[in-house]
């Protein structure tokens, strides 16, 4: 096992005092240590805001772009380079506000990349606006009134859009998290962790104490499985419709854990291999494109094999 | 006599396979030896509206202009009889259906009320009711030319006995009775559009032997006097093979061959189809042998598309994308990412007609400015042009190094025109550009500088070459950490920009303009794009008429090839250099202002969505010359 401090880099971690993201965070070097990934296997990436900086904390490769984009920067990432372990990790407000077509697209892609949303319902970095996950009629303190616009709910957007590992987890029981990204990192398909995350600078509704009063373990509760154990539609049916039901729980009691899994739905890989079968073997990032002497490799021998279709041979004599 | 060029038109509803009748006809004249280009006119629209194929033929040249009037009017409707009636030249032929000779103007219901209005006028003229019988009439008795009803539904009830079809399946013949007329006026055996046939349909031997039946009845209809009427001199050119393919094909192999192995876009005209030919080439490979893989990914967007290729180029890939404006608008946020982490990234851009959704189908040059100006901040990158197929396929090589050797994003300026255009082009010779991957590194070790300040141009250690790197939008220092230091703001920020530089010395000022035209020219036209082949085309037949002018075709507009612009333009009375644009605004004459302070004060322009046509060109030239005029906007063209 690789130790954790090896996941750590130099750069100050300007997070406020006791946000969760330092939760997160050492959750996050934990699980890589644990799973021995080496540190240059790894692409964190992060959009804007406090959850961006993520990237700049791991001592993995770190891509920190843009509001909302993401996933996509990390499915060009994995499709070009199949071999690597490419994380998300975004806000709320980046994941399924700006960027909510990309998350909605990356689970009916069940390409195989880890989604973890720093979910604290504000935006922090512009000075705790509403963010997609605060309720209608909740009102933070940087707020001047409640908020008009109700949330949406990430677990079962998630499951709606198909990813086949879906889980909520907790920024301060981080070994709990750590757990749950280990086995999202194993799982081979798009997976997605809703970290419930304290802000203890805009965040006053949903404070450590509002959390430590409702929480509960998902795998507390008799026969709770979320895993599905074999390609059976009916199953696939029966976990989801249960999943879907306990996403809907939030109020006394707020469930915690992997709601869904399902290890048997193909993934995007999958089914790149199925179109071109020489794509895990040759995958882009393997390809040679130049011979020696710098000439491309599709030379014109090449290019008259490949384009056949379009070449015309001129008759010697016309009619 | 033979013709040493020709000129026709094929026109029928979207979706009755005129597209496809003009993908034969080139395969099969390139196979003869002919060089041939087409252009393709469309409405937004899949099924029913007019659309029509514009050829030019040459016995001695791969054609680069196309001209009115038309030796063969071709039509398979009436909309295409009354839309181009009057578009037949002096001894030409009209030829088309005898079934709606009695269909008059207002029963043709798919025909644009302003479209109508002009033919109507044109009927007007001629003092008769707007008919096709009428449009015939004006053909053989106003413009000295042939017109040929043929009896579509006599050669389709034949064909469909002798094939023994269905009177269903033999509709899906019926675009070849154009191909059997075309090849009856041109004078072609017709054992050479089989050829054509086999080339677009690989071989096919059925749906072969079915055209070919429409085209033998065809050509037995079509009266002796009209036959060969149109026929072209024994072909010239010095080719043994050719590729015949639209500009969209023709980029796409580029790509291939240049090493682009991810390709990202979301669908948008005309941009898409140079995507769907690359995935159907992803899996490259000769003999079973694999070459290399290549992944075509349709996004949910262009945000993700520009960004999923920026995420793939990290990987250290050759990655592009294709799209048109409204797709580039979305895209420029990703753009500045690309330009501020020096990440390498073809942009291939099809203009269309603009603002917002414009002419969705129709050409026009109208993003120059946007492209140079895209995205907030200041970073570089590279903007090329390219004027024709051919240039399109080099350039694309010659991008995808750019990118590389400078860590910088490259915007390819195409357009529509390109994009629709099937013509025959030689061969393309790959090793004539070298793959130059700059500073890639793909076998590194730990934490690396990725913009190690010792170079303008770092090493660039791929993610997943066992180096580790950090990248970010916010500015950052040599770690690609953030960093809000003035002073690392202004390394970092000269570093960027001293690129700007460095790719003025580096990239040679032939590859960014070309001036064709000897020294004692006595005036000049200015362009680029597609404006090109219309240029040049234009000054030969005014050189004969006693004009002797030059042309200056720009292509790389950042860097712009400032000093041999001025110097260039600095020979010429300004009077008598004339700005020859797709757009209104004369953006190249904007560009070349503010780069060499040279105020360019005549223009051609033309912005209705057609392309520039040789014979417009010409008149608005000599207008501009003798000094009638100083702005001439085209407009020729439905």
């Amino acid at each position: 096992m690789a130790s954790e401090a090896a996941y750590r880099t130099n750069v100050w971690v300007d997070w406020c005092p006791a946000c969760g993201n330092f939760g997160i965070l050492t959750a996050m070097q934990r699980a890589l240590a644990e799973l021995n990934i080496p540190p240059d296997k790894v692409v964190d990436v992060s959009g804007i805001g406090c959850s961006g900086k993520t990237s700049h904390f791991l001592n993995v490769n770190g891509v920190h772009n843009l509001h909302g984009r993401s996933i996509p920067y990390a499915e060009g990432i994995k499709l070009a380079n199949p071999e690597l372990t490419v994380l998300v990790n975004g806000g709320d407000g980046d994941l399924l506000g700006i960027g909510m077509a990309h998350f909605v697209a990356l689970g009916r892609r069940n390409l195989d990349i880890k989604v973890i949303i720093h979910d604290n319902q504000v935006y922090g970095l512009t000075k705790g606006q509403a963010s997609p996950t605060l309720r209608a009629g909740q009102r933070v303190k940087s707020m001047p009134l409640p908020n008009m616009q109700d949330w949406v709910n990430p677990i079962s957007v998630a499951l709606a859009s198909g990813y086949t590992f879906v889980a909520r987890a907790y920024a301060l029981w981080i070994d709990d998290l750590k757990e749950i990204l280990k086995a999202a990192i194993k799982h081979r398909g798009a997976a997605v962790i809703d970290v419930l995350q304290p802000c203890p600078t805009w965040n006053n509704i949903y404070t450590p104490d509002f959390y430590k009063q409702r929480l509960y373990k998902l795998d507390s509760e008799k026969d709770w499985d979320p895993y599905v154990k074999g390609p059976d539609p009916k199953e696939v049916a029966e976990k989801l419709s249960r999943a879907f039901a306990k996403a809907q729980e939030w109020g006394d009691r707020i469930p915690v854990g992997i709601f869904y899994a399902n290890p048997y739905v193909e993934s995007f890989v999958d089914n790149v291999s199925k179109v071109n079968p020489m794509y895990m073997q040759m995958s882009p990032a393997k390809n040679v494109i130049a011979k020696d002497d710098g000439t491309p490799i599709v030379d014109v021998p090449t290019m008259r094999a490949i384009f056949k279709d379009y070449i015309i041979n001129v008759r010697k004599k016309h009619n | 006599m033979a013709l040493k060029e020709v000129h026709l038109l094929l026109g029928g509803p979207q979706g009755a396979g005129v597209e496809t009748s003009a993908s034969v006809l080139t395969a099969s004249l390139a196979g003869l030896g002919y060089g041939i280009m087409s252009d393709r006119e469309y409405y937004s629209n899949i099924v029913g509206r007019h659309s029509y194929v514009h050829f030019t033929i040459s016995a001695t040249s791969f054609p680069r202009s196309l001209t009115y009037p038309v030796e063969l009017v071709g039509a398979m409707d009436a909309e295409s009889v009354l839309t181009h009636f009057h578009e037949v030249a002096p001894g030409g032929v009209l030829v088309y259906d005898a079934g709606v000779d009695k269909t008059k103007i207002s029963q043709v219901i798919s025909m644009e009320p302003e479209v109508r209005e002009r033919v109507e006028a044109r009927f007007k003229e001629y003092g008769l009711e707007p008919t096709v019988g009428n449009a015939a009439k004006i053909v053989e008795e106003k413009l000295n030319a042939h017109s040929v009803p043929l009896d579509f539904r006599k050669i389709l009830d034949e064909a469909r006995q002798k094939l023994g079809v269905s009177s269903v399946e033999v509709q899906r013949y019926r675009n070849s009775i154009l191909l059997g007329a075309a090849a009856a006026v041109l004078g072609v055996d017709p054992e050479v559009i089989r050829d054509g046939l086999s080339v677009r349909f690989k071989g096919n031997q059925k749906i072969v032997n079915a055209n070919m039946v429409v085209i033998g009845l065809t050509m037995e209809s079509v009266p002796k006097d009209v036959r060969g009427l149109a026929k072209l001199d024994e072909p010239k050119l010095d080719v043994e093979e050719m590729i015949s393919a639209s500009g969209n094909d023709v980029i796409g192999m580029a790509k291939i061959v240049g090493g682009v192995r991810y390709q990202s876009y979301y669908p948008i005209t005309p941009a898409s189809d140079e995507s769907v030919f690359i995935e159907a080439h992803q899996a490259v490979s000769v003999d079973g042998k694999p070459v290399g893989s290549i992944v075509v990914f349709q996004t949910e967007d262009e945000l993700a598309a520009i960004n999923s290729a920026i995420g793939a180029a990290l990987t250290g890939v050759r990655a592009a994308t294709a799209t048109s404006g409204p797709g580039f608008s979305l895209m420029a946020e990703g753009l500045g990412w690309a330009g501020h982490n020096e990440v390498p990234l073809l942009i291939t851009f099809y203009q269309r007609g603009g603002p917002s959704t414009g002419q969705p189908t129709r050409g026009e040059q109208a993003d120059l400015l946007f492209s140079l100006f895209a995205s907030h901040g200041e970073f570089p990158r590279i903007v090329i042009a390219s004027g024709d197929i051919e240039e399109a396929f080099y350039d694309t090589l010659k991008a995808l190094n750019w990118a590389e050797r400078f860590q910088v994003p490259v915007i390819h300026l195409v357009d529509k025109y390109m994009a629709n255009v099937i013509s025959a082009m030689r061969m393309p010779d790959p090793s004539k550009v070298k793959v130059d991957r700059g500073k890639l590194i793909l076998k590194a070790s730990g934490p690396m500088k990725r913009f190690d300040l010792s170079d303008p141009i770092s090493p660039r250690p791929a993610i997943g070459s066992g180096a580790i790197t950090w990248y970010t939008g916010d500015e950052h220092n040599e770690w690609g950490h953030i960093s809000e230091d003035p002073i690392n703001r202004v390394k970092m920020y000269d570093k960027r920009m001293k690129k700007l530089e460095i790719m003025d010395q580096e990239i040679p000022v032939e590859e960014r303009a070309v001036y064709y035209g000897d020294d004692n020219a006595d005036f000049l036209l200015v362009g680029w794009g597609f404006v090109k082949g219309a240029a040049l085309d234009a000054l030969e037949e005014l050189k004969q008429e006693g004009y002797h002018g030059a042309y200056l075709h720009l292509k790389v507009f950042s860097p712009f090839p400032s000093k041999y612009v001025a110097d260039i333009l600095s020979k010429f009375d300004p009077k008598r250099v004339i700005d020859v644009e797709h757009n209104y605004l004369g953006q190249a004459a904007k560009v070349i202002e503010m780069n060499t302070g040279f105020e360019i004060s005549r223009f051609i322009l033309k912005y209705t969505g057609r392309p520039m046509y040789r014979m417009e060109l010409k008149e608005a030239v000599k207008r501009i010359l003798e000094g009638k005029s100083v702005r001439e906007v085209l407009t020729y063209g439905e």
